[in-house]
């Protein structure tokens, strides 16, 4: 772990167990399954921090033909309230025309479409280790906005405008020769330089993290969503950032009756924003380890971390029963029958 | 329901609040003549009438909660087991388990909540209630808290 602390907090750090399911082949069915299995029968009652992405085309731990006859490009995930009531948030016709799966979640909230860039972070906090947060949804949202995520994405800007100023100088130095001279002659006319100008017109576009009525935001734009489900002693924070998406899967959603007030009318398009337009390293796939990355570090700031591996988180579930048998029983997270 | 307040009213009162609530129990044989209110720790109440007990939250609990959204209403039948979660609500973004209170049978749902869950911030203690449960041990209405208590312990947050 490389990541530098820059605590000076003198009080006991909640103590966390940190799993990374990133490579792991676990789909968002069986994530949820898992994180309520964690979150109401951990026999030792620990504390969470989970990251991972969606990988839809194994389904290692739950094999179900349902799965397999689906489209793989996506999943529709609902809210407990939202899935008694797909067709008001759904466009039931074309999810059916395109087989694409539905399921109903144990949190709250509305219904979102994940594929596999979606950055999917959690969080689940025993009120004996987190004394210091509410168990209410806005005291648990203000907590990781203000000690998680506003470092995440601070870090993550950070990366961004070093990247692009890196990516700039590069740029230049394969300009021609002639062109090179002219605007090296202009710029020193203008008492300016490329580089320069570009990372200040590079910060003056990334708008920053804020937490904006319940959602997550870049700038005006929402950047992913969240959800919780508060028991006894216990609760539950999960946020899906939206690393890309299609276009085409996001048009499954319709335009929901409650909105938050900053949305106003705004579409999808119009109100989501992809984390890969502000903070693309490159390749994709090294952002992503990046965001997992700086969102490790910060978690390794805020709490005591322990790394627990996936076979022995697995050992809850394996109690239950099984993956298979935890989800046909008690587990909350259920096939929507459209 | 469970707020740090109700950590604090679990760790430091419950002997003296069992004690309390059998003290103060309306009952008389195995009847409740009246209809009695008593509360959860976890911000459940119960209302008796005969041996069917109607199970709702607190007002306290839908302050705490904001804008209800939904309520997950189970069905007429089911069986309820005291402390166990029997059904959820929803507020914005947030799901809530709600614990029974009593052990039972339910006999009646609210399904008015299904179209109108508002009533339970507009009327949580009346109208709102969730479920009508025939009670399996009565005697488990006696270990609930008095209204008088409940409310003390809220003053003492």
């Amino acid at each position: 772990m490389n990541c530098r602390s820059f605590s000076t907090q003198s009080k006991p750090k909640p103590k966390v167990s940190f799993l990374n399911l990133q490579g792991s082949g676990m789909s968002a069915i069986e994530r949820l399954c898992l994180e309520e299995a964690l979150l109401s029968h951990d026999p030792l009652k620990r504390s969470w921090a989970i990251v991972g992405t969606h990988e839809p085309r194994y389904n290692s731990y739950l094999p179900n033909p349902e799965f397999n006859t689906s489209n793989e490009s996506c999943l529709i995930i609902m809210g407990v309230g939202a899935g008694g009531k797909p067709d008001s948030l759904l466009d039931i016709e074309k999810v059916k025309r395109d087989g694409v799966l539905a399921v109903k979640r144990f949190s709250g909230g509305g219904a979102i479409v994940v594929d596999d860039s979606t950055l999917w972070t959690t969080f689940i906090g025993r009120n004996d280790d987190f004394p210091h947060v509410d168990p209410h949804s806005e005291s648990i949202m203000a907590w990781s906005a203000n000690d998680v995520f506003h470092k995440v994405f601070a870090n993550m800007k950070a990366d961004a405008l070093h990247h692009n100023i890196i990516s700039s100088e590069k740029k230049n130095m394969v300009m021609d020769t002639t062109k090179s001279c002219q605007a090296a002659l202009d710029n020193e006319t203008s008492g300016k330089h490329p580089t320069e100008d570009n990372s200040t017109l590079q910060t003056t576009e990334m708008p920053d993290f804020a937490l904006r009525e319940n959602d997550y935001v870049i700038g005006e734009r929402k950047v992913g969503d969240n959800a919780q489900l508060i028991v006894d002693g216990a609760w539950l924070h999960h946020t899906t950032f939206l690393w890309d998406y299609e276009e085409e899967n996001m048009s499954y959603l319709t335009l929901p009756s409650k909105r938050p007030e900053y949305r106003g009318e705004r579409d999808h398009d119009d109100f989501l924003v992809k984390l890969r337009s502000t903070y693309a390293l490159g390749d994709d796939n090294s952002s992503k380890r990046a965001f997992f990355y700086h969102v490790k570090c910060a978690a390794f700031e805020a709490f005591e971390l322990e790394e627990v591996l996936l076979k022995d988180a697995m050992k809850v579930v394996d109690d239950l029963g099984g993956m298979k048998a935890w989800f046909e029983g008690g587990c909350r997270t259920k096939i929507l029958d459209l | 329901m469970a707020s740090a307040a109700t950590m604090m009213l679990r760790n430091a009162t419950r002997r003296s609040f069992v004690q309390m609530s059998r003290f103060n129990s309306p009952a008389v044989g195995s009847f409740r003549m009246l209809s009695s209110i008593k509360f959860a720790e976890t911000h459940e109440y119960v209302k008796v009438e005969g041996n069917i007990a109607s199970i709702g939250i607190s007002d306290h609990a839908q302050t705490l909660l904001g804008d209800i959204v939904f309520v997950e209403l189970p069905e007429v039948g089911d069986e309820i087991e005291k402390g166990e979660t029997f059904t959820s609500v929803e507020s914005v973004k947030a799901a809530s388990d709600v614990y029974a209170p009593v052990s039972g049978t339910i006999v009646e749902v609210n399904e008015s909540l299904a179209d109108s869950p508002e009533l339970v911030n507009e009327d949580a203690e009346g109208k709102a209630w969730f479920v009508k449960v025939e009670m399996s041990d009565p005697s488990e209405f006696d270990d609930l808290i008095t209204p008088e208590t409940y409310k003390a312990s809220l003053h003492e947050d």
